[in-house]
């Protein structure tokens, strides 16, 4: 493999696998804190790119305005999902499968929303009008402003919502949430309140990756969608339980899409086309040989630091 | 007395003119005439936008033919095709179960017209397509006709010629893999190789991706490993391209050769971008694509199309509104049977001049008139100019 195709694909494992995290870290929260693997958090990060798209569009090209909307159209999104369907099927003590079954409908709900509005405006396949330029360049490497952007926003969010969840009143309601609900309402916390916010959070979470990803590629109703299933492997690779662990996840399914995948092909012939292929197939391999995921090994080496 | 007389002669009046309504009623007769198109998937717009082409086309033939005081009409049945072979089965199926119709206009691309041609072949249903041009679906003696698009035997040609003629030693493709781009990539190198051009590197994306870093970080090391005389052809769907673009724009090998396209790269929203309309120019981008040259109907199909539904047609909608042309002339002459039409729609359409070109059927129900214009990237990125044409018949190239 050639030196410059090597870098080139560490660069893009780094930056798509930072995206992913973000998109991920919501699924992880909502099957921890509700118990739900939410399908139409796919449109959430749509719904998200939309925004800042109309918002870029607009002539505001201000990235951090651009994120705001993008976080606030996804929370909404999210919260709205939540108290129009998943709370009254929560109430009707409905099982898990209804709820998947529902998150899909509501998926396809807001997708067809997204495709009428933007068949209307004619808002297909556009880019968020933010320009892409160089901003290092050192022999093989290249890095770009948005690679500048996806980057620290990913991490610096991951941080936040770490310490959201293990130092704020609010994470402490939310792990007491996914520990027990029962006995989490018994000592007092406002259930229907903390979930409010935990959506939020998820939305948000995912309408910013959204704007991020619509800088990456094509702004359009499916492309929420065709991230997904990376998205779920990377989660399910972290156990569905753990942070930290979605986002070691998110990096190795992207360093699979993007290294591995430019390995096979250059040494072995292996066709681009399977690329979409290698979620499913980290999915299958996790859930036969580790359901776990990374959960043990982030344990641990939490235990070994201590 | 006389008040019950007249009640019975107004009874017996009104008995008689809804008998003569009903018996009119029964006198007509309604020809069905599916639509199977991809209403949702990436592809949805132009699959709503061609089936307003198609209702257009079916209004104004029934106008037509109500006027003349003729008893047949057309209605449409149309189903989702999903933009997949087996969703364009299904659409086929659905339609053809649910109301008896022969005769299909659709589906969009080759895959999915590859993907319900098992089912049209054994039913006896014809298929008639106006937009898919992939070389695989290029058979004799089967039901579907593809009466407007040539298929890209011919176009694969053209790009071969310009990219010799552009000074190209070696070539990378990036083709999207379903049957079109396996096609265009397969006749591309069998051409190019043919005529003197050296080796093709080819890369395959899968037709669902969105994004395409991985796929341009392995043009980009081709194109490095090939040297500066080497071109760039890219065979990508609408959405890919941008993608595309999107992730090529900060290459430096990408942003340093020629590149060739198919027409999804002329997409109006591609040149919205600045960055996308720099990387094009400074890749002295050129397309080739059928000729589209204006007929006395263009126009006319035009203001109707907007006087109908306030917008405006987009991109090969009035080819949809010429195969539902084609696809009901046959069926006023040959009548709503599937092997009738089959056998008279090459007349038919061999006599056809629509909204765009004259069509003229091969021995595979191919459009065999194939016209291209040659269409490269304006300096500034502003707009694609025409600077030349591809007569695919005699293996031409003429320029302005």
């Amino acid at each position: 493999m050639p030196p410059a195709l090597l870098t080139t694909s560490l660069v893009n494992t780094i930056q798509i696998g930072s995206l992913y995290a973000l998109m991920a870290l919501g699924i992880t929260l909502t099957f921890s804190v509700m118990k739900l693997p939410n399908f139409a958090h796919a449109e959430y990060v749509t719904a998200g790119a939309y925004a800042a798209l109309i918002v870029s569009l607009s002539g505001v090209l201000n990235p951090l305005v651009i994120m705001i909307a993008a976080f606030a159209v996804g929370a909404l999104s999210a919260l709205i999902s939540h108290l129009a369907v998943f709370k009254p099927l929560e109430g009707r003590d409905v099982s898990f499968y209804t709820l998947i079954l529902s998150s899909f409908a509501i998926g396809l709900i807001i997708r067809y929303i997204l495709f009428t509005m933007a068949d209307y405006f004619n808002l297909f396949d556009l880019r968020i009008a933010i320009p892409l330029r160089i901003v290092l360049r050192d022999g093989n490497l290249i890095l770009s402003n948005l690679f500048a952007w996806v980057v620290p926003t990913s991490v610096i969010l991951v941080i936040i919502l770490t310490l959201l969840l293990n130092r704020s009143p609010l994470g402490r309601e939310m792990r007491a949430l996914a520990n027990n609900i029962s006995l989490a309402r018994v000592i007092g916390i406002r259930v229907e309140r903390v979930k409010n916010y935990a959506w939020l959070l998820v939305g948000g979470l995912a309408g910013v990756a959204g704007a991020l990803w619509g800088l990456q590629t094509a702004v359009h109703p499916l492309m929420g969608w065709g991230a997904i299933i990376s998205v779920f492997a990377a989660a399910i690779l972290g156990g569905l339980s753990s942070f930290s662990g979605t986002v070691l996840g998110a990096y190795v399914v992207a360093f699979s899409e993007n290294t591995v995948m430019l390995f096979l092909n250059a040494n072995y012939g292996l066709d681009l086309a399977f690329k979409p292929a290698i979620p499913f197939i980290i999915i299958i391999a996790v859930l036969l040989l580790r359901p776990q995921g990374f959960t043990n090994l982030i344990k641990r080496a939490e235990e070994l630091q201590r | 007395m006389l008040r019950k007389l007249l009640a019975v002669l107004m009874i017996i009046a009104v008995s008689t003119m809804l008998g003569a309504a009903v018996a009119a009623q029964d006198d007509m007769e309604t020809y069905v005439l599916g639509v199977a198109l991809p209403f949702t998937g990436s592809f949805g717009t132009f699959g709503q936008d061609f089936e307003r082409g198609i209702d257009l086309a079916v209004a104004q033939m029934n106008a037509e033919l109500e006027a003349a005081g003729s008893a047949i009409r057309f209605e449409t049945a149309s189903a989702d095709t999903e933009q997949t072979p087996e969703g364009a089965a299904r659409a086929l199926q659905t339609i053809v179960q649910t109301t008896g119709a022969q005769v299909v206009v659709g589906p969009l691309t080759t895959s999915e017209v590859l993907g319900a041609k098992q089912f049209a072949d054994e039913n006896g249903v014809v298929i008639v397509a106006m937009a898919s041009s992939g070389a695989a679906a290029s058979i004799p003696g089967d039901n579907i006709f593809r009466v407007i698009y040539p298929p890209d035997t011919f176009s694969s040609k053209a790009f071969a010629s310009i990219a010799l003629e552009r000074g190209h030693q070696n070539m990378v493709v990036l083709y999207v893999d379903d049957p079109f781009g396996n096609g265009m990539n397969e006749h591309f190198i069998k051409n190019y190789q043919a005529r003197g051009g050296g080796e093709v590197a080819s890369f395959a994306y899968a037709p669902q991706s969105t994004e395409l870093s991985t796929e341009a970080a392995a043009v980009s090391a081709a194109l490095a490993g090939f040297g500066e005389d080497a071109g760039f052809f890219c065979v990508c769907f609408p959405g890919a391209a941008e993608a595309f673009v999107q992730v090529a724009q900060i290459d430096p090998v990408l942003t340093s050769v020629k590149w060739l396209g198919n027409e999804a790269m002329t997409s109006a929203e591609m040149l919205e971008d600045p960055g996308h309309a720099q990387t094009l120019a400074n890749a002295d981008f050129v397309t080739v694509s059928q000729s589209a040259d204006s007929t006395p109907l263009t126009p006319i199909f035009h203001a109707d199309f907007v006087a109908m539904f306030d917008k405006e047609p987009g991109i090969f909608t009035n080819y949809a509104f010429d195969a539902a042309n084609i696809a009901m002339l046959t069926m006023l002459a040959a009548g709503n049977d599937g092997a009738a039409v089959k056998s008279m729609l090459p007349f038919i359409s061999n006599h056809y001049i629509g909204t765009a070109v004259q069509a003229f059927l091969d021995e595979n129900g191919d459009q065999a008139i194939a016209s291209y214009g040659i269409r490269q990237v304006a300096e500034d990125g502003s707009a694609f100019h025409v600077i030349g044409a591809y007569d695919g018949n005699t293996d031409t190239i003429t320029y302005e």
